[in-house]
């Protein structure tokens, strides 16, 4: 499979950042409340994570190693500011629902995970193409839970009354205790199927840096690890 | 040859065995589930029927799916659908006793290991389900034609209720409304030493405390009565927070456990406008039982594990029954926590008793200076104006001597209006030391004259001020302030003439009086 | 507001973990333990209680003057992974035995949304200098209760017969859901 495709199968499937890595589970939980806030939270990191992945990759040869981490963030929070000011101008209502989850793009662990598993370490078409398919993933997966919390828990998708009259929506599904729930009972089947998800690792060895959590097994876990005891 | 039955030691036999317990809480709550059908009609008991079957039936068919033995000769299963259906409205649709039983059941029991593992009482986690996600549904208590409004309800909007009824069951609420058909099963549940009394008597005990404080309407017995009687109070302090496995096992825990629920039910009856705070109450103190039961120990009475190296008898003697201590920091910042938090709760809650005592004493002094004024109350944004402008030792920086503006209330009569403010004004420079006085200034700027509540002067001489026909020359006049006049015989409504031979107590009592009328004319109009 | 009120709305009624979902990774992954989870809890309340402080000084006396308000991201973020850094380097040289306990979670606490959350909800709540210490405080102290207590559910289910496909994360999220609706209540409290 061409190189640029795999990437985006991976994203999209192998690896999707909210089912399998369990990436990103602020923005996630918070903002799945409804179908149009799931799309736009997935777009928007989608767009900021191309261009990091992009700019990253372009310079991954002229930044050294020690202050790679905060070199990162400043690049990805300029363009998360970048992406903040065109939604205040064009989005205002999306941006108004999204609120402050559009600027914690800069510390969601896709992010920062990504520039540090991939891009710093191939070439930027590549990881244009990583970070198209992560975004369409990331995208896929708030899109996915959100429509199915904002169809059982309110009736409609996309505001558009879907469930039939006599359907009594489960209001507790779009607040937050309903946000644990439904992603609690998509991993619970997940694991019935045999998906196999960080996400069972991840609570017990307790990855509590995001940074390292681009791939799973990475340095930050190792050294979390060896000093728990 | 037949096999011997060999097992070791501690051996207790003992009639209570957790079927047993459950049996005894099914009768005990069967006079309530007998009263609320026969109050409040035959829905009442397909609700009752629709959440018990909901319950047993997702228990069973889970044990199936997950290949387990079957649990529901417990009877816990029973007791959670007869406790969710107890504490619903009568007339809900059957909808949400199945919804309710079945997530309690499978998502606070099943999914946690089932049987004697969950964190949280079922029942009350399938209730909160509800009343998140049906709120509507939840909040109707009419049945058969009759209007919904709880007792609770009722009495939170000042309206009277019967105690007598609410406490019999002849009132509008969930199933399990009889407080007295309650009461007669859990006395049932006491004597057969099935429950911790120690929870439900932390939580009566606390409840009372900070609702006799804090509430509107004191240590009322029918005020005190009603709370107590509404709510679900008892229904959860007797029935839910009692559930064995989800209170602690200690004493000291199911204490602190009980007091917390109290508190937190008190809280939410008077600051949230819902009536379902003890649920919310209970399922948050849940969170904290592990906390308790692992830093909290008892004197142990069995055996140890076994593998387990027993201490020796000196070791045993010397380890006392207690907190054990390299935790008992960690123990006893969770206590000081819980104790600040519910210090700090009981202060904004009684901040405002508290502040119409310190008006009491006033009060007297205000009501004779701001006549057709019904009640008094402190204004924020005068009260700031106040903290500013006193910021120094005295007002203005001394402009009128030492003088100081205490406090400013408005007066308002039955409507609300506003009909004129009393300040407390104090001049230190009286011939033998403070002088406060009540300044009254009617809501068009007209003075209505000063009453003293601190003066000390020279019998015969300075104490003449406090005399009605000098006080008088103060009463009805609108001016900016006044003037002393030493000599007598002022004319101007503005000049005081000064008691005679007692100019230096007249001079105080125009600098305090003119200093309330300076606050009055910068900050107040 | 009374500034105890702000306390308790911030680490009850508007929870950081339970409400906001601000700093869920950490929530998750470091709860098994209860000790983990206090040391955890006190390192947070210390970082955000002073990045608080430090980013509404930068924003009023700084960005907002000349107008820059828009690079508060920017310079939010970089100034706590510094601050991170500074607290490090000096609990190092100070007090071996406190870095031994905070230490290793300090690098962990810059990514976490909550930190850099919390910043910015205080610009956008208005609040002044004092204030928002506050807030960062009574935020910092709730994720702290929210994450101790939910260790403590944790370890007591360490033996519990958990049906195969709830095991792992499952459990854990429904333990948080449990807890969420336990917290719904303090958010029908009008204090204050």
């Amino acid at each position: 499979m061409n190189k640029n495709v795999e990437r985006l199968y991976n994203g999209i499937v192998k690896e999707n950042p909210t089912f399998i890595l369990m990436l990103g589970m602020c923005p996630t939980l918070a903002v799945t409340t409804s179908a149009t806030n799931a799309i736009g939270m997935g777009l928007s990191t989608m767009v900021v994570l191309i261009i990091s992945n992009f700019v990253i990759s372009l310079f991954r040869k002229l930044i050294p190693d020690e202050v790679r981490l905060p070199a990162y963030i400043v690049i990805v929070a300029s363009f998360v500011t970048v992406v903040q000011l065109i939604m205040q101008a064009y989005f205002v209502e999306i941006n108004k629902s999204l609120g402050v989850y559009i600027p914690l793009i800069v510390v969601n662990c896709i992010i920062l995970g990504r520039a540090e598993a991939y891009a710093s370490k191939n070439d930027p078409v590549p990881s244009i193409f990583d970070g198209l398919g992560m975004g369409l993933g990331f995208t896929l997966g708030l899109f996915l839970l959100g429509a199915f919390r904002e169809l059982l828990g309110a009736g409609t998708v996309f505001g558009i009354q879907i469930a039939p009259s006599f359907y009594e929506p489960i209001a507790v599904l779009v607040k937050a205790p309903g946000a644990f729930l439904v992603l609690g009972c998509i991993i619970m089947v997940m694991n019935a199927w045999g998906i196999s998800t960080r996400a069972n690792k991840m609570v017990e060895e307790g990855c509590a840096s995001c940074a390292g959590c681009g791939t799973p097994g990475t340095e930050n876990c190792d050294k979390k690890e060896e000093v728990k005891a | 040859m037949s096999m011997l039955n060999v097992s070791s030691s501690p051996h207790l036999r003992s009639p209570h065995n957790t079927s047993r317990e459950m049996y005894n809480v099914v009768l005990a709550l069967l006079p309530a589930t007998v009263f609320g059908v026969f109050h409040f009609g035959l829905h009442a008991l397909l609700v009752i029927l629709m959440s018990v079957v909901t319950a047993c039936g997702t228990e069973y068919v889970f044990d199936y799916i997950a290949r387990r033995p079957n649990t529901l000769w417990d009877l816990s299963a029973v007791v959670t659908g007869l406790l969710l259906a107890l504490c619903l409205p009568p007339s809900v649709p059957l909808y949400i006793p199945f919804a309710g039983a079945l997530f309690a059941i499978l998502f606070t029991k099943c999914f946690f290991g089932g049987l004697g593992q969950n964190f949280m009482n079922p029942a009350l986690a399938g209730r909160v389900f509800l009343l998140i996600s049906f709120g509507t549904a939840m909040i109707d208590y009419s049945y058969d034609g009759v209007s919904g409004a709880t007792p609770l309800a009722t009495l939170n909007e000042g309206g009277t209720v019967s105690v007598l009824k609410m406490f019999l069951g002849f009132a509008s609420g969930h199933i399990g409304v009889s407080v007295a058909a309650l009461c007669v099963g859990a006395a049932y549940l006491i004597y057969t030493d099935t429950i911790k009394w120690k929870v439900p008597a932390a939580t009566l005990v606390v409840f009372v405390i900070i609702m006799g404080i804090a509430g509107p309407g004191h240590f009322a017995p029918l005020y005190i009565g009603a709370e107590l009687a509404g709510g679900g109070l008892i229904l959860g302090a007797f029935f839910m927070a009692t559930d064995p496995v989800t209170s602690p096992m200690t004493g000291l825990g199911q204490l602190i456990y009980g007091g917390l629920i109290g508190g937190l039910a008190a809280l939410f009856r008077l600051k949230s406008g819902m009536a379902d705070g003890m649920s919310y109450a209970i399922i948050t103190a849940n969170l904290i039982v592990p906390l308790l039961d692992k830093y909290i120990i008892e004197e142990p009475w069995g055996v140890g594990k076994p593998g387990q190296v027993l201490p020796s008898e000196e070791e045993m003697a010397n380890k006392k029954p207690g907190i054990a201590i390299p935790r008992s920091a960690l123990v006893l910042c969770l206590i000081t926590a819980i104790a600040g938090v519910a210090l700090g709760g009981v202060y904004s809650l009684t901040k405002d008793t508290i502040e119409a005592n310190q008006m009491a004493a006033n009060l007297a002094a205000y009501q004779a200076v701001v006549p057709g004024a019904e009640n008094f109350a402190y204004d924020e944004a005068i009260s700031a104006s106040l903290e500013e402008a006193m910021a120094g030792d005295y007002y203005a920086d001394g402009a009128y001597g030492k003088t100081r503006v205490n406090e400013v209330v408005a007066g308002t009569d039955a409507s609300g209006n506003i009909v004129g403010y009393g300040l407390s004004v104090t001049s230190m420079e009286g011939f033998d030391g403070e002088i406060t006085l009540a300044l009254g200034i009617a809501a068009d700027g007209t003075v209505n004259g000063i009453s003293f509540t601190v003066i000390n002067e020279t019998a015969g001489m300075g104490m003449k001020a406090d005399e009605p026909e000098w006080k008088a020359q103060f009463e009805g006049v609108k001016v900016d302030s006044f003037t002393l006049n030493k000599s007598g015989g002022s004319t101007a409504d503005n000049e005081i003439d000064s008691v005679s031979g007692a100019s230096i107590t007249s001079g105080a009592v125009v600098n305090a009086v003119n200093t309330g009328l300076d606050f009055y004319h910068n900050y107040i109009q | 507001m009374s500034l105890f009120m702000i306390i308790i709305t911030a680490a009850l009624v508007n929870n950081v973990v339970l409400s906001q979902f601000l700093g869920i990774c950490s929530f998750v992954g470091v709860s098994n333990k209860i000790k983990t989870s206090f040391s955890l809890g006190m390192a947070v309340i210390f970082v955000i209680t002073i990045a608080s402080a430090v980013a509404n000084l930068l924003y009023t006396l700084i960005l907002e003057p000349f107008g820059l308000g828009y690079l508060q991201t920017i310079v939010f973020i970089l100034v706590i992974a510094a601050l991170v850094q500074l607290v490090e380097m000096f609990l190092k040289k100070t007090s071996p035995a406190l870095y031994q306990a905070l230490g290793i979670f300090l690098p962990l606490i810059t990514t976490n949304c909550a930190v850099l959350g919390v910043a910015l909800n205080n610009v956008t709540d208005g609040y002044n200098f004092i204030e928002s210490v506050i807030n960062g405080f009574g935020t910092a102290v709730g994720y702290t209760i929210a994450i101790v207590l939910l260790a403590g559910i944790r370890e007591s289910m360490v033996d519990n017969d958990v049906p195969g496909p709830v095991q792992g994360a499952p459990l854990v999220l429904f333990a948080a859901a449990l807890m969420g609706m336990a917290f719904f209540g303090f958010s029908t409290l009008t204090l204050g």
